[in-house]
């Protein structure tokens, strides 16, 4: 193998150093608790995994020793022997055996005569307590040849029926086939669907095909036979090997399932005999059939189906085994202070601004052993922020739970007879969010069950059961978690949302608005739309607050209502607040950071698009009408456009847009930093973040901007709409 | 696996596309069967498939015998590059009976 | 598109030698300790075959196969596991549980590799 193992062996030292050590351990726990079998299990294991991992570096006397070790230890696990100080002190013996050996290796040095002697003492005494049964054999006895010399020709024949599980076993017949391939060449082959049963009894499942293969191959007949080695007990398999003679043929056509003219046909047609050698040979087989009985033994193995018998379980040990299962998974829970996390995030953030840098120096000098060292750092990196922001993520079922008890207390209050259904609680979500999460839900909750959801009465002329049914749901969409609020109550009354809203100056008199806008109105500060204040949502905490909760999360929320049928609140929230994975654009001299699960494609722009970006909002990409903001403009950079555009295509929330950049810059781990106070009226940024140079990079406002351009695109389409119809047209035939 | 179909006059055309495999075979079995039950002339277009293993190719055979054996007609169609490998390795080119477009670089075995 | 394969092993170190075999012959490969994290491993990414070590903590090969073998997804992965030559017995649990396949533990990556390619080629 040409495989560089060096740093494999090191892990190999070092895991078999810890090993010892859990060996040690648990063979001194058993001086005092020799009955405890999790420990001898322990033991079991460290000198097995050794073994296992010796035998990968061709350590053939670690491997050789340890086997020995580890086989006594088998009876002792399975309680074939006893044990007692002596055979602790043994152990231990050989523990330190173990340890000796691989500083041996490890140093490469020779090992001593002294080394040597204690190593044969210690596996004198392991011998006796096999007692009187030899150590079992070390490998697999050799595959037994009877197939005779290799004759003239180099032509294997095989004769291939699969079972019908192998398919279910995951074993796909092409498989061994192909594998077959890169042994030789396979010269012919025949599929036989004779096995396939009529439409309406075959399995599509099961396996029925067969297969007569000439193969052309300097392998021999074990190495053949091997291949097939993992389906022998699931297939019929025949070898005849070059230079067979004819009557073996005849033999294998009477024991093949198929019909024997035809399977003489197929070993025709493939070239093993010919016609006449065929025929001579069948008319002579048929004389001497009637002659003797038996048939002549076979010049080839024939490869038997051993019939395996299901063990009986031992009830009593499997469930001792669920016993100790539980136990272990019980002590793999830590409880660790929130602040050491939000420390440890902390940390890895200033890791990854720093690793960007490292990469970045490693780029600039072009050193290529560099490069790839800080790849691999950026890398390991990478899932170690992955792995700390992990272990912030908590399912927001337990949040979701705490309802139940509102629910049944606010339907108590109010006279209502309301259900709480909850859907996706395994979702997770960062803790931080889910702290932040359970003041706006409430609010949302008790809203629904005090405006949404009718009196009974209500709800019995209307048709409905009587029990109201308040929905929580929550699942990821697009890297962001979606919680669900909804309720099957009477729904918003357009009406007078919207004659609220005229009334409040929110909205122009002659506005027009979808029905969805007029529902989202009720976010807006300064609305309230119960008529009468009722003890619980009216409390002058009106919807805009939430509103204003969740989008300090970086979240959205919105509103889908049918009248009768009713509401269903939607609040999109970031799955983290730290971390994000980010896409790095430039316009100018400046970078901007865009949500990497938020970009859906890159496009260039052609000329004729640029010109045409003058005239309208949107550009036509592949047909659909896109729009799109120009962060040159938007952000008002100085300087000249570049001579090249690029269009960044996100979505959000369901809505598409175009982000006219003039570099792409490639994907950057992106540590969010808030911005300050003085920055909060900025449209369009949600934050910044460092870059590995050094300089601030602004982290764009995904949602924020997508809106802004479906509003100009829409404003820019009224006034061509006033202008007359032929700007859109000419617009749109790019 | 997905399988579209699309009928001109008496021929049904099938397109599948993506996996052939175990994993949807059990699913595909009845589909394939009550369309040749529907039309006298059936094709399946495997440009799309990007992974046959025994249990599609075993599928197809069923296909093509009880076609055979209503007196119906199958052929099979712009045989995707696995598929192609796969038919190759078996020898079932002529076995269907149906002209494949054999792209560059694929040589044909000499059977 | 290049095959990927699962190793379940709780040694580093054979993690490490399998995983460098495999990458070299062309397969991509995922790794993980025991049965328990291989499991989370089967979250919906297309594997190819499974290597799994019967003897590990938290949660043996065996188990983990029969629950992966219960996922609609996973049902018909190939698993070659990883045995010892005294497990007679547990190779034919490993067979009850629907791993047809195995490797004699200790194994040169040689073996390992030309296991691997009988039941998928890169």
């Amino acid at each position: 193998m040409s495989l560089d193992l060096g740093d494999a062996l090191q892990t190999f030292f070092a895991e078999s150093r810890s090993l010892l050590q859990e060996m040690e351990e648990g063979l001194l726990r058993l001086e005092t608790a020799p009955d405890d079998a999790e420990a001898v299990n322990a033991v079991f294991r460290a000198a097995h995994t050794i073994k296992g991992s010796s035998g990968l570096f061709g350590l053939d006397d670690i491997v050789a020793f340890t086997h020995k070790a580890e086989s006594v230890l088998d009876r002792v696990r399975n309680g074939e022997l006893a044990l007692n100080e002596g055979l602790i002190g043994l152990f231990l013996g050989c523990r330190d055996h173990i340890e000796r050996l691989l500083d041996i290796t490890a140093d490469g040095t020779e090992m001593d005569a002294d080394t040597r002697h204690q190593g044969e003492a210690l596996a004198a005494q392991l011998g006796q307590c096999m007692g009187p049964a030899a150590l079992p054999a070390e490998t697999e006895a050799p595959l037994q040849s009877l197939g005779g010399g290799r004759m003239a020709g180099d032509t294997w024949h095989i004769s291939l029926r699969f079972g019908r599980d192998v398919l279910k076993n995951g074993m796909d017949p092409l498989s061994f086939i192909r594998y077959l391939g890169t042994l030789g060449e396979i010269a012919h082959l025949t599929t036989l669907d004779d096995a396939l049963p009529a439409a309406a009894a075959m399995d599509p499942e099961c396996c029925y095909l067969g297969f007569e293969i000439r193969l052309r191959s300097e392998a021999d007949k074990a190495r053949i036979e091997g291949v097939f080695e993992f389906v022998r007990d699931d297939c019929q398999l025949h070898i005849l090997p070059p230079g067979s003679r004819v009557a073996d043929y005849i033999e294998l056509i009477e024991m093949l399932p198929e019909n024997n003219s035809r399977l003489g046909e197929i070993l025709v047609a493939c070239g093993a005999v010919t016609q006449r050698e065929l025929d001579e040979s069948l008319a002579l087989q048929a004389c001497e059939n009637a002659r003797e009985e038996a048939p002549q033994p076979l010049g080839e193995i024939l490869v038997g189906r051993q019939i395996v018998q299901p063990e009986l379980v031992d009830a009593a040990l499997t469930k001792q085994k669920e016993v100790r299962l539980r136990q272990t998974q019980e002590a793999r829970f830590i409880r660790v202070h929130a602040d050491k996390l939000d420390e440890l995030i902390n940390l890895v953030g200033e890791l990854v601004i720093a690793g960007a840098g490292a990469t970045l120096l490693a780029q600039r000098q072009g050193n290529g052993a560099m490069q790839e060292a800080s790849a691999l750092v950026s890398r390991l990196v990478e899932e170690i922020r992955g792995g700390a922001l992990r272990l912030r993520m908590v399912p927001i079922g337990e949040t979701f739970s705490r309802f139940q008890r509102v629910v049944r207390d606010v339907s108590k209050e109010l006279g209502k007879d309301i259900e709480l259904v909850v859907t996706g609680a395994e979702t997770e979500l960062d803790k931080s969010v889910v702290e932040k999460i359970g003041d706006p839900l409430t609010h949302l909750v008790r809203n629904s069950m005090d405006h949404g959801i009718e009196s009974a009465e209500v709800r019995a002329s209307r048709g409905k059961p009587a029990k109201g049914k308040l929905r929580l749901n929550a699942y990821h969409d697009s890297g962001s978690i979606v919680i669900e609020v909804g309720d099957d109550g009477g729904g918003l009354n357009r009406d007078r949302i919207l004659g609220k809203a005229i009334e409040r100056g929110i909205v122009g008199a002659n506005q027009s608005l979808s029905d969805r806008e007029i529902y989202n109105l009720i976010f807006e500060a300064g609305f309230s739309t119960a008529d009468q204040v009722s003890n619980l949502s009216g409390r002058g905490v009106g919807m805009d607050v939430v509103r204003r909760n969740i989008e300090a999360l970086r979240g959205t929320v919105e509103l889908d209502s049918t009248p009768g049928e009713g509401t269903t609140v939607r609040i999109r929230l970031p799955l983290t607040l730290a971390i994000i994975d980010g896409f790095l654009v430039g316009v100018g001299d400046s970078a901007y950071v865009v949500p990497l699960e938020m970009v859906l494609e890159c496009v260039e722009l052609s000329d004729v698009d640029r010109q045409a970006l003058a005239l309208r909002a949107y550009v036509n990409l592949r047909g659909e009408v896109l729009p799109f903001v120009r962060l040159r403009d938007h952000f008002e950079v100085d300087g000249h456009g570049t001579r090249r555009e690029n269009i960044v295509v996100v979505h959000y929330a369901g809505h598409k847009a175009g982000l006219v950049v003039d570099q792409l810059m490639g994907e950057f781990q992106t540590v969010i930093k808030p911005l300050g106070k003085m920055f909060s009226k900025v449209k369009g940024i949600s934050g910044s973040t460092i870059l590995g140079t050094g300089d601030v990079a602004l982290i764009l406002d995904v949602p924020s901007l997508v809106q802004q351009a479906a509003a100009r695109e829409a404003g820019l389409n009224r006034e061509a709409g006033q202008s007359g119809p032929a700007d859109r047209a000419t617009a749109s035939v790019q | 696996m997905e399988l579209d179909s699309e009928r001109h006059e008496n021929r049904l055309c099938l397109h599948a596309a993506g996996e052939m495999t175990i994993y949807s075979a059990a699913e595909l079995k009845p589909t394939i069967l009550a369309a040749l039950e529907q039309s006298d002339e059936v094709d399946i277009d495997l440009s799309e498939v990007s992974e046959v293993d025994t249990s599609g190719v075993q599928l197809l055979m069923l296909m093509k015998r009880e076609a055979l054996a209503a007196g119906k007609g199958l052929t099979l169609s712009g045989h995707s590059p696995a598929v192609l490998e796969v038919f190759e390795l078996l020898g079932l080119g002529s076995w269907f009976g149906d002209p494949q477009v054999l792209p560059a670089g694929v040589a044909r075995r000499v059977a | 598109m290049a095959k990927t394969i699962l190793i379940v092993d709780d040694s580093a170190s054979v993690r490490q030698v399998v995983g460098l075999t495999l990458k070299g012959a062309g397969y991509d490969v995922v790794d993980a300790v025991d049965g328990k994290d291989a499991l989370s491993k089967l979250d919906g990414r297309k594997l190819h075959l499974v290597i799994s070590d019967v003897n590990m903590p938290n949660m043996d090969g065996i188990s983990f196969v029969k629950e992966m073998k219960a996922k609609p997804a996973y049902k018909f992965i190939p698993v070659i596991m990883l045995t010892t030559e005294g497990s007679e017995a547990k190779k034919r649990d490993g067979q009850m549980a629907g791993a047809k396949a195995w490797v004699v533990k200790p194994f040169q990556p040689a073996q390992m590799l030309d296991a691997v390619s009988k039941l998928i080629l890169p």
